[in-house]
């Protein structure tokens, strides 16, 4: 079991799931699949020793913001108003461009000179919990602090336009 | 750089002087917040530094956009006066927190040498902007701007990250100086081929909050949805922050790399100059075509990114405060005059509304034609000078179509503007003396004297950026 | 290659007397709910089935197993079974950091007596508990049935809103202890130091997280049976609805063990040393993995003495008990221990604001009571 062989697996799967969650008809599907997208990339993180990486993101992704997603769509009976699809023209135009991006990414892909992986450099315990908040409390402590702002932007939004105002009517 | 600090923790105070004190009483001591801000952005003059850990940078460049972001934040608490009055706006402490908080994010975004920085400041000024676009709670299109804006402008915020990842992957360093060090050491043709991609990548981000051409679809509708004095904060705070940002990227880092994004730059600003002047035309909204206006101002300031010099720095900042000037007064006239004629007439935003404005309001009618006349760009205001600095300064570097092309759009804003003042002056239209609370007047004769004391002496100002 | 061979084995040894354990105690649970009902009712409770009803959880699966597996028409096949497989799943797997006992040498080998010991031990335990409700859900949505879709809603906003709190009050543990690493947190309360007196106000607002998130009375509005018929699990029968009937005692069990884990000691007991010197390290760690069961029946016995007790909830009593009352307190809870941790003297900071908070509220409670009254 080489290591890479592991990391070849659960790229492809990470990209079959992803995939699959825009293929998907019932977006309750697309869902799960995108839960099981974060899986694969907490997989991932297990490869890199990022344990607590790992945990956090499944903690937060797939059972916290998964769980709200699955919530607001079985919320809404999605079956009886899908939208329209899209005409013929947007369809093919949209196929162009993503189809222009694909090829210019694949060119770039052959014709790389991509840096050699620094695998002597890799320290496996960069991914610990000590060295990760030393990190971030360290040398990341303003976007550390900023993000904080922009989560309590975030909240106070969210109440500023949840909350009912005096004498507004239920819609 | 204790600028932001203070504006963070004025914020959160805001929020709590909300529970105790009157709403004139919030919005006068959030005036002071801004004044207190700038002061502290003024100390740090001439002090070239990295604060936290290199991620920071002041430098008078960046003080000068900080203190121009703070100014047209200052306007547009000023003339906030619907706060006071109707009940949709009920909680004025909250709007004015956001504001400061988005504030904090557009500082963060003129200054900064770490790409997160750039990322966390570009996301607190956007999901600021997401939700003011959306106060207007019980007004269908308000909400229908907020969506859009929030779904267009995260697709983009992605394009961003891609960008920022494969220039890292490419660089192996988030610092822009370190950025700028390895591109300008290193060959173009050494470098990972993804790196362009990445450069362009960070520019179509960045380009859209700027909202130039190819990527403005979302600019109308959203500027007309949004409440008018939030339209005034977008088109003048969120253009001259991610402005400065493109700027600094561009021109600063990925200046070595001009091949690879100077067609592409020049093609954008000039299709954003066509597009913006040429749909201004045939609006009938004013909002709507101011909305257009500030989409071909884009293009005027797209067109300066492409050089280094200490000159073109100072005719940007020109133009920002001359923009930011004439922006915030004609967005104060349109909120009055919309809300006298919005119980009168069915469009209260159109051109029509302002018939008659000169006969028992002359004084709002000479500040808004001022403001017409800087955006247009005639002499003696400040309008002019911005767009002769811009225009001489990037002729200077021998950029001569796209330059000829500019003028000749500043020749088609012209109709379009004076198409304001006509309506104010020569129509004959019913409107009675408009009541203007004391602040707001003040906020706007000081923004007109701005506009032409700026017209009139342009070396004051131009000396000190 | 032969070490990893041995670990491998050990590993195995223990994972599987873990889930037999563990299986066998959720088993004996529905019995001892039956019987503990009984007993707080005045009534004699299963008794036919061997003597003292003790073969009752046999007779119990071999019904569950015999009745029709019925799948309703227009529901989603594969997520309909999924569902309980997913409950199931989740319920086992928050066992492998939980630390049973103490190291045991054989043979000159020394193994843990714990699944795995990763040194993020207890984000593993939250992830896997925060994982619990897909189960619920998927299961409720694929019922095609609107009493399963809101029990299984109600389950998920239930257990996102308790996670928040309950994750603050991990936090305090985390502050104390310095480490994430199920195994250091019980050494470190090795010889009675047990977190439970350093934390009581973090244990309260656990265990009634806890009780949250096993979906147990006062908590179970995902199956409250006076509203929705049956909740998530109306159209399932046979076994499985076993599984998640079995499930729920599962995670009642486990979240036992983490509470003892978290708070009580772990396999700490009075008197180790005594048994050490007597018997030999080894004796002394079996009789830690007793102790650590015995205190988590004890939690199992507190969860039914609690369902026998208390009423539920209703549904904005519990949305509010949990956004403005649990979540306020553990951010005061941690602020607290911060504070004792500043100054250096956590026993007496702790309990001092134990003290503060309850004089506050007694206070708070007066003014509001007179001015109700004036």
């Amino acid at each position: 079991m080489e290591i890479s062989n592991i990391w070849y697996f659960l790229s492809a799967l990470t990209l079959l799931s992803a995939l699959m969650v825009i293929m998907s008809k019932n977006p309750i599907h697309s869902v799960l699949y995108l839960v099981f997208t974060f899986f694969c990339i907490s997989a991932h993180y297990v490869l890199l020793n990022a344990q607590f990486l790992m945990a956090v993101n499944i903690i937060v992704y797939a059972g916290a913001i998964m769980v709200l997603f699955l919530f607001v769509i079985m919320m809404f009976d999605l079956k009886k108003n899908i939208p329209e699809s899209k005409s013929s023209l947007t369809k093919l135009a949209g196929s162009v461009v993503a189809g222009t991006l694909l090829v210019i990414l694949i060119a770039i892909v052959r014709k790389n000179n991509i840096p050699a992986p620094l695998g002597d450099k890799f320290n496996s315990q960069t991914g610990m919990v000590e060295n990760l908040g030393q990190v971030l409390y360290g040398e990341f402590l303003l976007p550390f602090e900023l993000v904080s702002i922009l989560f309590f932007v975030a909240m106070v939004g969210a109440v500023l336009l949840g909350k009912r105002e005096a004498g507004e009517r239920n819609f | 750089m204790t600028a932001i600090i203070a504006l963070s923790l004025f914020g959160i105070s805001n929020l709590f002087l909300g529970f105790w004190f009157p709403r004139k009483t919030i919005q006068l001591v959030t005036l002071l917040f801004l004044v207190v801000s700038m002061a502290l952005t003024v100390s740090d003059w001439n002090h070239e530094l990295l604060w936290f850990g290199n991620m920071f940078r002041t430098t008078n460049t960046s003080i000068n956009f900080s203190l121009i972001i703070q100014l047209a934040a200052f306007f547009v608490v000023a003339f906030s006066k619907a706060f006071g009055q109707d009940d949709e706006h009920t909680h004025p402490a909250e709007y004015y927190a956001i504001m400061l908080f988005s504030v904090v994010g557009a500082i963060l975004m003129v200054s900064f040498d770490h790409m997160i920085v750039l990322f966390v400041g570009l996301e607190i000024l956007s999901v600021a902007m997401y939700v003011l676009t959306g106060s207007d709670k019980r007004n269908l299109r308000s909400n229908e701007a907020a969506i859009k804006y929030f779904l267009m402008g995260s697709f983009t915020t992605g394009f961003l990250l891609f960008g920022i990842t494969l220039v890292y992957g490419a660089t192996r360093s988030f610092y822009i100086s370190n950025i700028g060090t390895i591109l300008t050491t290193t060959a173009p043709e050494s470098m990972p081929s993804f790196l362009f991609i990445g450069v362009l990548l960070i520019i179509v981000g960045l380009l859209f909050k700027v909202s130039a051409a190819p990527f403005h679809f979302w600019t109308p509708d959203v500027y007309e949805g949004a409440p008018t004095i939030f339209t005034m904060f977008m088109s003048t705070i969120v253009k001259t922050a991610s402005f400065a940002a493109l700027f600094q990227l561009v021109s600063g880092i990925f200046g070595s790399l001009y091949t690879v994004w100077v067609l592409p730059v020049y093609f954008i600003s000039m299709l954003t100059l066509v597009v913006g002047n040429i749909s201004a035309v045939y609006q009938q909204s004013v909002k709507r075509m101011l909305a257009f206006s500030s989409i071909s101002h884009a293009g005027y300031l797209i067109l300066t990114v492409s050089s280094k010099q200490i000159s073109t720095t100072s005719s940007i900042l020109y133009y920002s405060l001359s923009y930011t000037l004439a922006t915030v007064v004609a967005f104060a006239v349109l909120i009055l005059v919309s809300e006298y004629q919005s119980a009168r007439v069915e469009k209260p935003e159109n051109f029509s509304s302002f018939e008659g404005l000169a006969k028992n309001n002359p004084g709002l009618a000479l500040c808004f034609s001022i403001s017409m006349l800087s955006l247009a760009g005639i002499p003696l205001t400040a309008g002019f000078w911005g767009k002769f600095f811009i225009f001489s300064d990037t002729f200077s570097r021998n950029i001569i179509y796209p330059v000829i092309l500019a003028i000749l759009m500043s020749a088609v804003g012209i109709y379009y503007y004076f198409k304001g003042i006509i309506a104010v002056y020569l129509k004959a239209g019913e409107i009675e003396k408009i009541e203007v609370p004391t602040l707001f007047k003040m906020a706007l004769w000081a923004c007109t004297l701005g506009t032409i004391i700026l017209g009139i002496y342009p070396s004051l100002v131009k000396s000190v950026f | 290659m032969e070490l990893i061979t041995t670990v491998f084995i050990a590993k195995a040894i223990i994972v599987g007397v873990v889930f037999a354990i563990t299986l066998g105690v959720a088993a004996y649970s529905t019995y001892f709910e039956r019987k503990i009902a009984a007993f707080m009712q005045d009534r004699i409770g299963p008794d036919r089935a061997g003597p003292f009803g003790i073969l009752q959880p046999l007779a119990d699966a071999v019904k569950m197993f015999m009745k029709e597996d019925f799948i309703p028409a227009n529901s989603n096949k594969w997520l309909f079974i999924a569902g309980p497989c997913l409950s199931m799943l989740t319920a086992l797997m928050t066992s492998a950091v939980v630390p049973f006992g103490d190291s045991v040498t054989i043979g000159g080998a020394t193994f843990d007596l714990q699944g795995i010991d990763v040194n993020i031990g207890i984000l593993w335990v939250f992830g896997i508990v925060s994982l619990g409700v897909y189960g619920i859900m998927i299961g409720g949505w694929a019922s095609n049935n609107k009493f399963a879709l809101l029990g299984a809603i109600r389950a998920a906003s239930q257990n996102i809103s308790y996670e928040l709190a309950m994750g603050m009050a991990i936090i305090t543990i985390l502050m104390i202890t310095g480490s994430l690493s199920t195994k250091e947190i019980v050494e470190v309360q090795q010889n009675g130091h047990w977190n439970i007196f350093y934390q009581p106000l973090g244990f309260i607002i656990f265990i009634i997280c806890a009780f949250a998130e096993c979906n147990r009375t006062p908590f179970d509005l995902p199956e409250c049976e006076t509203e929705l018929i049956g909740g998530y699990h109306t159209e399932y029968s046979s076994m499985k609805l076993g599984f998640y009937l079995f499930a729920e005692y599962i995670n009642m069990f486990i979240s036992g063990a983490v509470m003892a884990t978290l708070y009580f000691g772990g396999y700490d007991y009075p008197g180790v040393d005594f048994v050490t010197q007597q018997f030999g390290s080894n004796v002394a760690s079996f009789v830690g993995v007793g102790a650590l069961i015995g205190k988590s029946l004890g939690f199992v016995f507190v969860f039914m003495w609690v369902r026998w007790t208390i009423p539920r909830f209703r549904y904005d009593q519990l949305m509010n008990l949990g956004w403005t009352g649990l979540i306020p307190l553990a951010m005061y809870n941690v602020v607290v221990t911060g504070f004792g941790i500043l100054v250096g003297k956590p026993f007496m900071v702790s309990i001092a604001g134990l003290v503060l908070l309850i004089a506050a509220l007694f206070v708070y409670d007066q003014l509001l009571v007179k001015k109700k009254i004036a």
